[in-house]
Order: C-alpha cells, then structure tokens, then sequence
C-alpha cells in the first residue's frame, strides 16, 4: 500500500513538474540564486582564512644577539621561548650558519669576500627565528624578549608588523560575508515567496483534479504529497545545478586564488570536495525544509480538505 | 442506512441551506428528493457526504456519527459512499479506463485489483467497448455513466446523485435511471437529487420535497407534487 502510494505519488509530482515547466524553471532558478549567494559565503570564508593563516604563516620575529654573547643567553632565550603556549616554532640559526649563509649570498662579492678575511674572525652571532601561533599574540612575544635573563645580550629584534594587515582582511571579509548574508537573506525570502505562489498556482491549475481526488476518496496525505514532492524534486534539481556552476567556478577560481598567495594552491576544491557530503547535504536539507514549509503554508491557505 | 435528526445547515453569515432535517433511509431504499432550485437539495447531498457539515442537529451513516466527522476521516466515508453529478466531473485529459482506474488509484487500491474491478464497472454501465476514448468523445449519457461506473469502485453502501440527468434529454435520463435503478437493486442504498418531474414520476419510490430548506412532504412511491 505504501509503496504503491509513493510510486503513484511520485508519479503524479513528476506530471506536475513537467506540466508547469517554466513555473519549475523560474522556481529552481531562484532556489539556485540563494545557494549560490550561501556558496559564495562558504568560499569568502574558506579563502580569507586561508588569507589569514599564510599572514599568520608569515608572521615571525628576528633576535640577533651579539657575537659576543654567552650560549647560555642563547639557550635561555630559546628555552624560555619555546615554553610559552602562544610560540609555534623557534628556530636557531648559530652562529657559524649566520657565516656560512652570509658567504653564500655574497659568494661572487671580491670586497666583502676579502674584508671578511680581514677581520679574520667569524663577526656574526647566534639569532632566533620566533613564530607565533597567531598574529595577535605578537606582542606578547615581544614583551618575552625584555626578560632580563637575556634582554641585554640582544642586539636587534626585526619584525614587521602585520597586525594591521590581518585586522583589515579581516574587517573587510566581515563586511563581504554581512553583505552576502543579507543578499542570501534576500534571495531566500523571494525564493520562498516564489515556492508558495508556484504552489498556488499548481493548486489552482490541479483544482478539478483535486476536487475529485477527494469525491472519490483520496487521503488528504495523497492529496498533498504530490505538491510536496514535487518540491523537494525542485530543491535537489537547483542543488545539482548549482554544483554544476560551483565546481567549475571553483576549477577556474582555484588558480587565481593561487597566484595571490604566492604560486601554492590553497586547496579550495580540495576542501569542497573533502566537505562536500556536508556542505551540499545541509544546503539541500536546509533548502527543501524551507520550501516544505513554503508549500505548506501555500496548500493551508490554498487547499481546502 | 441513513439517519438525521434536526439537522441545520447556515452558511454564513445567514443563509439557509437547511433547516430542521430529520429523515431516516432505511438501507436498500431508493429516495427522491424533490425542491424547486435553491431549497436546500445539493445542501442536503452535501452534507451526506461530508462537504458539509451541519450547523445544528446529527447525521448518522451506517451506524457512523459523520455530524463532527474528522477530515482525515473523511476519506473513508467517501469510499463508503458514492457521488454522482450533474456536471460528472470527469478529468479531460483521462480516458474513459483511466478516470475509473484514477479513483482507485490514489485510494491506494493495488495495480491488479484495479485491472480487475475496472472493467467490471465499466460492464455494469454498459461501457466495456469505450475504454480508451476521451470524455469529449463520449455524449452526456456515456459520460454520465463513466461518472456513475467510478462512483461503484468502491463498493459502496450508498450512491448519491445530484441532478445526475440535469444536463441530459429524456432518453439518456431515462437510460441512467434504469442504471440507477439496476444499481439499487444489487443492494446499494440510491439517494436521487432531481427536479425532473418525469423522472420521479416514473420511479413509484419514496419521494420526499423540500421548500425553503425543510421537509414538506415524505411520501412513499410518491409523485412529484408542486
Ligand atoms: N456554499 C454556499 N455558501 C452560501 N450559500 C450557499 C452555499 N451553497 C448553497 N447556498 C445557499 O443555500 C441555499 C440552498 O442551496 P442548494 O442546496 O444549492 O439548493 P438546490 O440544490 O436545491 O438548488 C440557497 O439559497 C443557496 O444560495
Ligand atoms: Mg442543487
């Protein structure tokens, strides 16, 4: 009984769909006009924390100490670095390495090369590359490196702040993900205005049919079925549709995300497609309860049992 | 079969469709119900089948109180109870089979049983060589009878028909006469809405007539009077 209800209902969604073809088209259009504004939103945000974590990456504090400093300075720092929770990474260049690295950049240089050679010993000392964990935690970092335990043995501390940099991506991406959900926000209730007349206008082209569904004895569930399936069938053909624009979009996105941060890919589609089950299993839930919830409203106001 | 007591219908604000109905039909009869337009007729056929419900009073249906009767219920009392009318209400765009196959279709009725049972009505109206035709190719009578052969699918205990020959000449209303008449005598319970002197006339069976949305006169193998 069941089974033979869904196939009959289904049937009769399916009718329904092909009968009003360009009420469907205008429908699944608008429904795609809202998940694409909720796709971009998912992009913005994946691209700006990604924009954020390569400044984060990048963001990293130079101390050089004088060649005349005691290792045990050096040792301190470093311990007494990589004991708070908010460094990521401290990285000791010694200072031979300073030496080594220095002669290799100016290998071809005869001045520096012979100068070098005159002051006879190695002129550079140990330094420290610190990394933090996030960018705010910088200066916290930086108040670390006025301990006293070494704070005179430090010759210069080199950092560039990219405080400023990080506060504006982020303002800016706030300002882009509000505009985009007030977009959706826009899109979804025209999408939800147009579902309900598609509704009523599905029941008033049916409304022979229906009158005589109910003579004749047809549950009110059999009644209504049709039209809330044909819905949710709506909902899934704007969701595969989207997809349909959103892979590509990101296939040729992907590339020009790239460039911006310095040639390496930033995984986008990586991402969509590792998420994906997630991202456009809840878009379509999402969606076809809103539109169960539009058609039901149009067929309580609409349909009379 | 059927039973009412004191039944009112208002349509608001203050219409009145009927007033202070009581009327029992007793199961197997053949009831006229005569009026002239606008007295209260389609109200009372209506309220049969629960596409009204009365304002005041009881309607009781085979031993089933219908006066306050749930929608979801409604469904099964329309498998109980078949309607015919003027106007047969057939899909347009369905063959003569499937407008039949249709009411048994989204009742839930398993795809062999109505293989089975189609055929079977349309034998019991005479219709069995117009199948595949459209109701646009059927005259009033044939259509009439389609309506009439999708009323039978269920079995039902009672047939409701009103004006089923509004729309027809005497010799097609005399042929869906018959055919009601043949129904009845298998059984069902006939509850004939008509204004068609003729008709009642020809039928010798209970008649009742209604004026002003009351009961004016109950009479066994009436005429029509008025
Ligand atoms: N849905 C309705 N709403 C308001 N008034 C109605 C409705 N249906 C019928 N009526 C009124 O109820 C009275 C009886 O109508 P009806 O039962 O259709 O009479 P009949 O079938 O005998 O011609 C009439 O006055 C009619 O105008
Ligand atoms: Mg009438």
């Amino acid at each position: 009984m069941f089974l033979i209800s869904s196939y009959r209902v289904g049937k009769f969604a399916l009718q329904n769909f092909w009968r009003n073809f360009w009420l469907s088209v205008i429908t699944i259009t608008m429904l795609m006009l809202t998940l694409l504004t909720v796709n971009i939103i998912v992009v913005l945000n994946y691209v700006t924390d990604r924009a954020i974590q390569a400044v984060e990456d990048r963001v990293e504090v130079s101390v050089y100490f004088y060649a005349t400093s005691p290792q045990t300075a050096v040792d301190n720092a470093v311990a007494y670095l990589r004991s708070i929770s908010q460094v990521r990474n401290v990285q000791v260049i010694t200072a031979d390495e300073a030496l080594t690295q220095f002669k290799d950049r100016h290998a071809g240089d005869e001045v520096i090369t012979k100068s070098l050679e005159e002051i006879g010993n190695n002129p550079f000392g140990p330094s420290l590359v610190v990394k933090a964990k996030q960018v705010s935690d910088f200066d916290l970092i930086l108040e670390a490196l006025e301990n006293p335990q070494f704070r005179d043995q430090i010759r210069e501390k080199d950092f560039s702040n990219y405080q400023d940099i990080v506060a504006r991506i982020k303002d800016t991406t706030q300002r882009i993900r509000m505009f985009g959900l007030a977009l959706s926000g826009v899109f979804l209730f025209i999408a939800i205005l147009i579902v309900f007349n598609t509704v009523r206008m599905s029941l008033f082209i049916h409304r022979e049919e229906i009158g005589i569904m109910k003579l004749v004895g047809a549950s009110n569930g059999f009644v209504r079925s049709p039209f809330l399936l044909e819905m949710i069938l709506l909902s899934l053909v704007a969701l595969v549709a989207t997809l349909a624009i959103v892979y590509p979009s990101l296939a040729a996105l992907e590339p020009k995300f790239g460039y911006y941060f310095g040639g390496e890919t930033i995984g986008l589609i990586d991402y969509f497609e590792k998420n994906g089950w997630e991202i456009f299993g809840l878009q379509f839930v999402g969606l076809a309860a809103l539109t169960l919830i539009s058609t039901g409203l149009a067929m309580r106001k609409y349909l009379k049992v | 079969m059927i039973s009412l007591k004191h039944v009112s219908k208002i349509y608001p604000p203050n219409v009145v469709g009927v007033e202070a109905i009581s009327l029992h039909i007793k199961p197997g009869e053949f009831v006229s119900i005569v009026g002239q337009s606008g007295t209260g007729k389609s109200t009372l056929a209506k309220l049969l089948f629960a596409e009204e419900r009365p304002t005041r009073g009881t309607i009781e249906i085979g031993g089933w109180d219908i006066t306050n009767i749930r929608d979801h219920e409604v469904p099964l009392l329309r498998r109980q109870i078949g309607v015919v009318f003027q106007d047969f209400k057939l899909l347009q765009k369905k063959t003569v089979y499937e407008n039949i196959a249709f009411a048994l279709q989204v009742s839930g009725t398993p795809a062999k049983r109505i293989r089975d049972v189609v055929p079977l009505v349309l034998n019991i109206v005479n219709l069995s060589d117009k199948t595949d035709r459209y109701p646009g190719q059927l005259s009033g009578g044939e259509a009439q009878r389609v309506a009439i052969a999708r009323s039978l699918v269920h079995q039902p205990k009672v047939l409701v028909a009103d004006e089923p020959t509004g729309n027809l000449d005497t010799l097609n209303a005399g042929e869906i006469l018959d055919l009601l008449k043949k129904i009845n005598e298998f059984g069902t319970t006939v509850v004939l809405v008509t204004h068609d002197r003729d008709i009642v006339n020809r039928l010798k069976r209970r008649v009742i007539t209604l004026d002003g949305g009351k009961i004016v006169s109950d009479v066994e193998e009436g005429r029509y009077r008025l």
